[in-house]
């Protein structure tokens, strides 16, 4: 089990408010990471998209 | 907050341990070599794809740094230069980092292959399986040619930079491969002189662990020796200009003396240095720095 992801709720209840303030600064900044990658990741496909098709007339 | 709290790794992942993930560090210098196989190439790329064929090549080789830290966690922990790294410290699990780096290669290569072309999409998926396969999973731990065989990783950037922007593979980013291919031995010998005592209790059979710091000595002269002409080639061939050549001339000549101080550092009868491998250290950044300006002055060169 201990290759599989950390547990990190379980304890939840039984943190401080300090422990949760953290978890929860940590989960957040995670969060916005994966937003901005996904972001990131659908305007590149689409500008590539824009590139191709203007430059070859097609994607491949 | 006190400090112990932040340290806590049971409160989850930071977004900088992923990002850690991906040894930004050696993204850097691949990165670099990346885009300078781009600039150089004889066509015009648009920059759109340009950017988008250095992105794939940062994410590829942090993909294959991902796969990497989950396959050696056992080591890492055990080093004092890796113990730090997110899944000894068990802020990120094994499988969470295999994942992440198996589903960013898979992405890097596609997303390549979509906005280039297949030629530079397949050098990618080589190198990434390259570095994951070949160095870390059979060469690292079993001999102490691992980086002399497992350096041609590294050197695989330029080649994709210069696939991405012509569709083909000729002499010119050939070279490239086999400066940075000769380049690898010196920079991580002269790195593992300083830190052998950290590879030993990893097991990792590095040179000066096998053979020894004097043996270690002489290899890094050796491997200088060699990598200087073939810098010198690109310009006596023609494919480079004036500005190159007087380039990688000086810096040669400053890495052969980089590499005999390492020789004739003060030492005891193993070839253990007296004074804390200070020609060593020198030599290691110095090999940074060389690989950085000669890889520049190829670009400058160019768009003169």
């Amino acid at each position: 089990m201990r290759d599989r992801m950390p547990v990190t709720q379980v304890e939840e209840n039984h943190w401080t408010p300090e422990e949760r303030a953290e978890f929860s600064r940590r989960r957040k900044g995670r969060n916005f990471l994966l937003l901005g990658v996904l972001g990131g990741f659908c305007v590149l496909i689409y500008a590539i998209a824009l590139v191709k098709l203007h430059e070859y007339g097609q994607m491949w | 907050m006190s400090d112990s709290v932040l340290d806590r790794a049971d409160l989850g992942a930071t977004a900088a341990d992923w990002v850690a993930l991906l040894k930004p560090r050696v993204v850097s210098l691949v990165v670099f070599t990346g885009a300078i196989g781009l600039v150089i190439a004889p066509v015009h790329i648009n920059p759109v794809l340009a950017l988008t064929a250095i992105l794939c090549i940062a994410v590829g080789a942090g993909a294959s740094g991902a796969i990497n830290m989950w396959y050696d966690r056992d080591i890492d922990l055990i080093m004092q230069r890796t113990r730090s790294r997110p899944i000894p410290m068990g802020r990120i699990s094994p499988a969470g980092a295999l994942g992440f780096g198996v589903v960013l290669a898979v992405l890097s290569v596609m997303v390549m292959a979509m906005a280039t072309n297949l030629i530079a999409a397949t050098v990618l998926a080589v190198s990434i399986c390259f570095y994951v396969f070949v160095y870390t999973m059979w060469l690292k731990r079993r001999t102490p040619q691992n980086i002399v065989i497992g350096g041609a990783a590294g050197a695989f950037p330029a080649v994709i930079g210069w696939a991405a922007a012509t569709g083909s593979i000729t002499a010119l980013p050939i070279l490239l491969f086999a400066i940075v291919f000769f380049w690898t031995p010196p920079h991580f010998w002269s790195l593992s002189l300083f830190a052998s005592g950290d590879y030993e209790r990893a097991g990792v059979p590095m040179l000066p662990v096998v053979k020894g710091a004097r043996y270690t000595r002489w290899c890094i002269v050796i491997y200088t020796l060699l990598l200087v002409p073939l810098t010198l080639a690109p310009y006596a061939m023609g494919l480079l200009g004036p500005i190159y050549g007087a380039t990688a001339l000086v810096l040669g000549l400053g890495f052969i003396f980089q590499s005999w101080r390492v020789l004739r550092d003060d030492q005891d009868a193993q070839g253990l240095s007296r004074t804390q491998n200070a020609p060593a250290r020198a030599a290691f950044k110095y090999s940074i720095l060389y690989l950085f300006v000669l890889f520049a002055a190829a670009a400058v060169d160019r768009l003169v």
